[in-house]
């Protein structure tokens, strides 16, 4: 019991990083790999508001999100918009994000150091709650309750608002989206701050669970977040959150049974699995046909 | 050697060795993404090489040479088992899969025995000259410069275009796919084994998913149009810190970003690379020698097409060169096509007319062994195509035209018409690699091939000019020419004449005879009933998955069940008759 709790608690900030990825995926069926570097600065913004400036945390964590947001924008501004309309946008578009991903982290290098930092131990509020039979803290109660919050809040936003409404419209064809009086544009920069407001708070999220912030720390995450949203099915919000409490329980349960160096490896073992007997991952949908 | 080369060889050997083996590594990304396929398993397949040479060398003592071969050859097996599940996958798909193998490599060495985990395996004699590692450069360039005009390297660009038009052009994709992957298998793995007995260490942490990005980076920012482009890209990333070192720029944050930041530049303004810079500072002349993309086609008279004859119906008993029995195509609970018999003789047109979701893309998508029939059987000449691939169709004699062209943009007019003569066209590239002097005249044959193709179909002028710059009614017709040079029994147009006007439409009737008169078997699917009633022999019209008229197109346009399905039962008012029928 105490491995599930563990295993969901983990799995959310995976889901809620791989959100961002698939979002972004989704809608305009573009790859960015700066979404780790968003991560990264999203701990890092969340410290520096949390320790530097002396902040609540729940401040810190807003702070983070909204640093999330504007980073996005900028990531869309210089590494995608100058590549739409080239033949080749997909695949320029995953290189030029790589070239965002180095510069952001080399800018945190520079900015923060290459040091491990963390909050002080005060910083969190105690106190444990045991809940038939497995034990959680307050501070990681939180953490969930924040993620699966700004999970849900996403797939209602999908679904049911006129952002949404337009994001869908895009995924389908952007050209008619366009025609029918979507502003393109516009929706694409929103859809990049609101991904990398997810990957920032999955960043500060983190943070505080494991209270170590690295410049590094983007690089591990990113690869479970590619075998999340392939696991979830590519484009799909509702398949990333379920894809990403399912490597969460994969990896605490391999943690406990088979071993703590080989938990990397089951979990891209299950990301094969996946991809050779449902391409489409759990919850995506069957392309149609091409001719 | 002169002095100051010396000099330079002594003072920066190891980034000259570098150098070398980061093109290697170049190149063999270079050799998925020529066919399309974005592969990041090359760390990976490094990865396999290095540790299986190095301990080659250590526990087992064998020569050099026979290491390097061991260790190649492991690395292309693991590629080729890799590559049997995963090139199903396309795209995105296929790099993550393959960034999970490569992590799955990564894990594995950290917890082995014989890998020495975690901390690696030291010390690794140092075999690898300089001389090794240029011999194995220079080896791979001549392998891709060879490559690119041969039958092989035609395939692989064709594939990277449009995976569906080159299978329907005869090329088995699977194959060729499997060929570029363990190739750039052992290529990896080459680079992986000479690293290894260069660096005397070796660690899992080399292989790592960093090292797949790099490795990509090699070839994209070296550019993808030419075998130049590895060397520059890998030559160029590698000397950037040394550069960088000699202008005082220092290690830490600034030099990250400045290669984040020049990475960015190249990708934003230099899409082609520096291969792509270099086609503009080269003088022509001397482009045109190293260009291995202009196709010359032998010299003399292009022959003239054939005036358009009449072609005459053909009888009832003439030998058929596909046979249709029982066909039926169910997707989901949808019968797109419902016991289709008929059979498609040789020497005649046959139209193929039916309102719009008849099925007459389906039934033309399952005569070419795109899609398989749900029931029934298909007989091309004596083969059931029941369970054949398309490309194994296109090999029986039948080519094909797309309702969407779907040329390969890229390539030249000429070299898609080449593509489209694969069936035709001889295996060139192990020839072209010994410089055998009929290889040059085999190519020059088949490009004189595709010239009369373009010719015939009004495109003479047009052959060097990329099809994507090609006017529509020009592409349609190229498309034509591509499915022509296979020298096909059966031709299937599907919709050439879409969006024509009717004088185009009329060129196009022309055209059609004028391809009936050279022997060639036509099924025609339209929706131009005018055209058809001109053009064909014969006419079989498909309504709801059914045939429901077969016969001359005279009495086919009187009978009352056709006129029924194309203007409706009320058939006859003029204000229902304008549209043409239901949708």
């Amino acid at each position: 019991m105490q491995q599930v709790v563990n295993g969901v608690f983990l799995g959310s900030i995976y889901a809620l990083f791989a959100m961002g990825y698939t979002l972004v995926f989704g809608v305009l069926h573009q790859l960015n790999l700066a979404h780790q570097a968003v991560f990264m600065l999203g701990a890092f913004a969340g410290w520096f508001i949390g320790v530097t400036l002396g902040m609540p945390l729940w401040a810190a964590v807003i702070g983070a999100i909204a640093a999330g947001a504007l980073l996005g924008l900028g990531i869309e501004r210089v590494a995608f918009a100058p590549l739409r309309n080239r033949p080749d946008s997909h695949f320029a578009g995953l290189i030029s994000s790589i070239a965002l991903s180095i510069i952001l982290v080399a800018v945190g290098l520079g900015v923060f150091g290459p040091d491990t930092v963390r909050f002080p131990p005060d910083a969190f509020p105690g106190g444990r709650l045991v809940v038939a039979g497995a034990s959680i803290s307050v501070l990681q109660l939180a953490i969930l309750i924040v993620a699966v919050g700004l999970m849900l809040g996403l797939d209602w936003m999908v679904r049911s608002t006129r952002l949404g409404r337009a994001m869908r419209a895009i995924a389908e064809n952007d050209r008619a989206a366009r025609l029918l009086g979507v502003d393109v544009e516009r929706v694409t920069m929103a859809t990049y701050m609101l991904s990398s407001a997810l990957g920032a708070a999955a960043g500060v999220l983190f943070a505080l669970a494991f209270n170590s912030i690295r410049v590094e720390m983007g690089l591990g995450i990113e690869l479970k977040g590619l075998a999340v949203i392939i696991v979830g099915g590519l484009g799909s919000v509702p398949g990333a959150m379920i894809g990403g409490i399912l490597l969460g329980l994969v990896e605490v349960g391999t943690v406990a049974f088979i071993g703590s160096s080989w938990r990397d490896a089951i979990a891209f073992t299950l990301l094969f699995a996946v991809l050779l007997l449902r391409p489409q991952g759990l919850l995506g949908r069957v392309r149609v046909r091409e001719v | 050697m002169p002095g100051f080369l010396e000099e330079l060889l002594r003072g920066y050997q190891s980034a000259v060795v570098f150098v070398g083996i980061n093109g290697i590594l170049a190149f063999s990304m270079y050799a998925v993404l020529i066919a399309g396929q974005l592969s990041l398993a090359q760390a990976g397949f490094a990865s396999i090489a290095a540790y299986t040479s190095a301990v080659l060398t250590m526990e087992a003592g064998l020569p050099f040479p026979v290491v390097l071969v061991i260790g190649m050859a492991v690395a292309a097996g693991a590629a080729l088992l890799l590559g049997l599940p995963v090139l199903r996958l396309r795209g995105v798909f296929l790099a993550i899969a393959t960034i999970g193998f490569g992590e799955v490599v990564r894990i594995t060495a950290l917890n082995l025995d014989v890998t020495g985990g975690a901390i690696g395996l030291r010390p690794i004699p140092r075999l690898t000259q300089l001389w090794h590692v240029y011999l194995a450069l220079g080896t791979c360039a001549y392998l891709f410069w060879r490559m690119r005009p041969s039958r092989l390297g035609r395939s692989l660009a064709a594939l990277k275009e449009d995976e569906v038009a080159a299978r329907a052009m005869g090329i088995d994709t699977v194959r060729v796919k499997l060929f570029a992957f363990t190739l750039s298998g052992a290529l990896a793995g080459l680079a992986g084994a000479l690293f290894a007995h260069y660096a005397r260490f070796i660690s899992p942490g080399e292989f790592g998913f960093e090292r797949a990005v790099e490795t990509l980076l090699f070839a994209i920012v070296g550019g993808l149009g030419h075998w130049l482009g590895p060397i520059l890209g890998g030559g160029f990333l590698t000397l950037l810190p040394e550069l960088q070192r000699e202008l005082g720029i220092e290690a830490g944050w600034l030099r990250p970003a400045l290669n984040g930041t020049l990475l960015l530049l190249v990708i934003l303004f230099l899409p082609s690379g520096l291969v792509g810079v270099g086609r503009r500072i080269v003088p022509a002349g001397l482009r045109h020698r190293l260009d291995v993309s202009s196709v010359q086609p032998a010299d003399g008279p292009t022959e003239r097409a054939p005036e358009p004859a009449e072609i005459p119906a053909v009888a009832g008993d003439a030998p058929a060169v596909a046979v249709l029995s029982g066909v039926g195509k169910d997707y989901g609970g949808v019968h797109a096509l419902r016991d289709v018999s008929c059979a498609i003789r040789s020497g005649e047109i046959l139209g193929l007319i039916g309102p719009n979701g008849a099925g007459k893309t389906t039934l033309v998508n399952v005569l070419t062994g795109l899609t398989a029939a749900t029931s029934g059987t298909v007989v091309v000449g004596d083969t059931d195509i029941g369970g054949l691939t398309a490309d194994r169709v296109n090999a029986l004699g039948v080519s094909r035209t797309f309702q969407q062209t779907k040329l390969f943009a890229n390539l030249s007019a000429i070299e898609n018409v080449m593509v489209g003569g694969h069936r035709v066209a001889v295996a060139t590239f192990l020839a072209r690699l010994a410089f055998l002097p009929w290889t040059r005249r085999r190519e020059r044959e088949h490009a004189a091939r595709a010239d009369r193709c373009l010719a015939l179909v009004g495109l003479a002028g047009q052959s060097g000019a990329p099809a994507a710059s090609l006017s529509y009614g020009d592409r349609r017709r190229l498309e034509i020419a591509r499915g022509l040079c296979a020298e096909p029994d059966l031709l299937v147009l599907d919709e050439p004449a879409a969006g024509m006007n009717h004088v185009e439409a009329a060129a196009l009737g022309t055209l059609i005879r004028q391809v009936a008169a050279l022997g060639v078997t036509v099924l025609l699917i339209e929706h131009n009933v005018g055209l058809v009633m001109d053009t064909c022999t014969r006419v079989v019209v498909l309504n709801f998955g059914e045939v429901i008229a077969d016969g001359a197109p005279a009495t086919v346009a009187r009978d009352p069940e056709v006129v029924r399905a194309y203007l409706g039962d009320a058939a006859g008012r003029p204000d229902h008759a304008e549209h043409g029928g239901p949708e």
